[in-house]
């Protein structure tokens, strides 16, 4: 995966970023948002820049979902335009990034053909924002068995899948395996692969590293809620974490309540920012909220004190696709008829 | 019964006597089957209005996860989440006995999976995608338990109405028309009687004539 020779275009892809950030969406924009009707925000969004991809989808899909495909898709098309736009080093570590949105993509097709969905209708729900183009998702669209699809994404992203994962999977037919394996291939890969002696790789490792907490800690909470304790927890942590390591891992995962899960982690240095949020009602909403400002939060913080590296790549790719989540999560709200407090709960602002 | 189908005999009268001496008695048993069936509906009546409240606010509860789930995470996320589903939801029929007539039970076998065996992956699955599958197992047995409630509340209700008409039936019909023949029969034979007292009366008469 990190082929490319040479640093990269840092000075001309940070700018071409910075520019593109100052066109995304402010505060005021989703306060203005939640104050209007659905056919309003639709008309909003089209003169907001996702006006191509409304008009593009608008004779195929309506109303709510028209939103929602547009705004993915013209996410896709800025990810895919970045990602050209880089050169070397920040080639492999975008590219690396996005791969997340392959292993997305690789979701939806296995999910949809093991339920039967057609070609079209699974088609239609992938987000081509990651390294696999449209063209190579059709490929995989169009492979006859699961089996066939897991060693073609495998062949396509250099990632190895051992026999006995597919074999589980074949014999259980239950995708979870698969897909818990992919997601820790994908982090522990990107880890492995990344040099921390360059400067640039080592705070994209840190990035990262403070990803697979998020992670990792989400993970733990949401199994906790389900009465899912110890060794049980402990199989889907990814390791390499920045600041939950294996011993506080299996601390939190032994502990019996959230309370308790939250003692363990006062010394972090994000439980300010999600103590709020670490009740035992039965919800962790607020709890993803938090995470998520504290992530961007971070990566804001990382960007301006090192403005020429991938941070500031990362920073847009995150931002943009939290306006996008912002703008459905508006959108769908005031169609479900959730109340406006809850949504702007909801909201990563 | 109409007079005129009613043999006057003694055997008759001892066999509408019987019928009324049984009807009697069902009617006893019948009025207190139906008191029995009226006590235990408003019993069940209880458990259904609260069985509705808590598959109002279950439902209600299931649908705000599900709209936050499809707006967190989209639309296109929760569909991909639903088509790795693998468990589907058992119940076991069975029925049981409410004073003598046969209601059903109905008991969730398997509706609660864990999240670790619903058929997506764990890493990366949001918690509002699980918070929505949690609340829509919760909605399935709240309504498989409603189910049961309201179908022994209907079948409740049909059986207060037949043992009614049963009782009604016996009360106003059988019963009195049994005892109309019986009296009728008690009429006809005691004529009988006086007839025959009359005739052997005129055949002596006769007889000491001659």
């Amino acid at each position: 995966m990190f082929g490319h020779k040479g640093k990269g275009n840092y000075a001309y892809v940070v700018a071409r970023v910075r520019a593109k950030k100052a066109s995304l969406m402010g505060d005021e924009v989703y306060q203005k948002m939640l104050m209007m009707s659905l056919p309003e925000i639709s008309r909003f969004i089209s003169e907001s820049g996702y006006q191509k991809e409304m008009a593009e989808l608008a004779g195929r899909i309506g109303g709510i979902d028209l939103v929602e495909h547009a705004t993915y898709m013209n996410m896709a098309r800025v990810f895919s335009d970045i990602l050209r736009s880089t050169t070397g080093e920040l080639r492999d570590m975008v590219s690396a990034y996005l791969t997340k949105w392959d292993l997305w993509n690789l979701k939806v097709i296995l999910r949809g053909k093991a339920y039967g969905a057609d070609k079209e209708s699974i088609k239609e729900d992938l987000v081509p924002a990651g390294r696999l183009n449209e063209v190579m998702l059709d490929k995989l669209l169009s492979l006859e068995t699961d089996k066939e699809v897991i060693e073609e994404f495998g062949r396509m992203e250099h990632m190895k899948v051992p026999p006995e994962v597919v074999n589980a999977f074949t014999a259980e037919g239950r995708l979870g395996s698969v897909e818990d394996y992919f997601d820790r291939l994908f982090y522990t890969r990107l880890l492995s692969q990344l040099d921390p002696s360059s400067g640039p790789k080592r705070l994209f490792q840190d990035f990262i590293r403070r990803e697979i907490d998020t992670i990792n800690l989400e993970t733990i909470l949401i199994l906790k809620m389900e009465g899912i304790f110890g060794d049980d927890v402990m199989k889907y942590i990814i390791p390499g974490g920045k600041q939950i390591d294996k011993k506080l891992a299996t601390q939190l995962a032994n502990a019996e309540t959230i309370s308790a899960a939250a003692n363990d982690l006062s010394q972090l240095d994000f439980y300010e920012d999600i103590k709020e949020t670490l009740t035992e009602n039965g919800s962790l909403k607020n709890f993803v909220a938090a995470m998520k400002k504290y992530h961007i939060g971070l990566t804001k913080k990382f960007s301006s004190l090192y403005p020429l590296s991938v941070i500031p790549v990362l920073d847009f790719m995150i931002r943009k696709n939290i306006e996008v989540d912002n703008i459905r999560i508006i959108a769908r709200g005031i169609e479900s008829g959730i109340d406006r407090e809850t949504i702007k709960e909801l909201l990563v602002i | 019964m109409p007079t005129q189908e009613i043999t006057p005999t003694r055997s008759a009268l001892l066999e509408v006597k019987k019928r009324i001496k049984l009807s009697k008695s069902g009617y006893k048993i019948m009025k207190m089957k139906r008191d029995g069936l009226i006590i235990e509906f408003f019993a069940v009546m209880e458990k259904a209005k609260k069985m509705r409240d808590d598959v109002l606010t279950d439902y209600g509860a299931a649908m705000q996860k599900i709209a936050i789930a499809r707006a967190v995470e989209g639309a296109m996320a929760v569909k991909s989440a639903a088509y790795a589903l693998k468990a589907d939801p058992q119940v076991k029929l069975g029925s049981k006995s409410i004073m003598g007539m046969m209601v059903p039970k109905v008991e969730c076998e398997v509706i609660k999976t864990p999240m670790t065996e619903r058929g997506y992956g764990v890493i990366q699955t949001s918690a509002h995608i699980e918070e929505a599958a949690q609340a829509f197992e919760k909605l399935l047995v709240t309504l498989v338990r409603a189910a049961e409630v309201e179908t022994t509340m209907k079948r409740l209700l049909d059986e207060i109405e037949k043992t009614k008409r049963r009782v009604n039936a016996l009360e106003f019909k059988v019963i009195p028309e049994l005892q109309e023949a019986g009296a009728f029969i008690e009429f006809r034979l005691q004529e009988m009687e006086r007839e025959n007292t009359i005739r052997l009366k005129h055949l002596k008469k006769k007889s000491e004539a001659a």
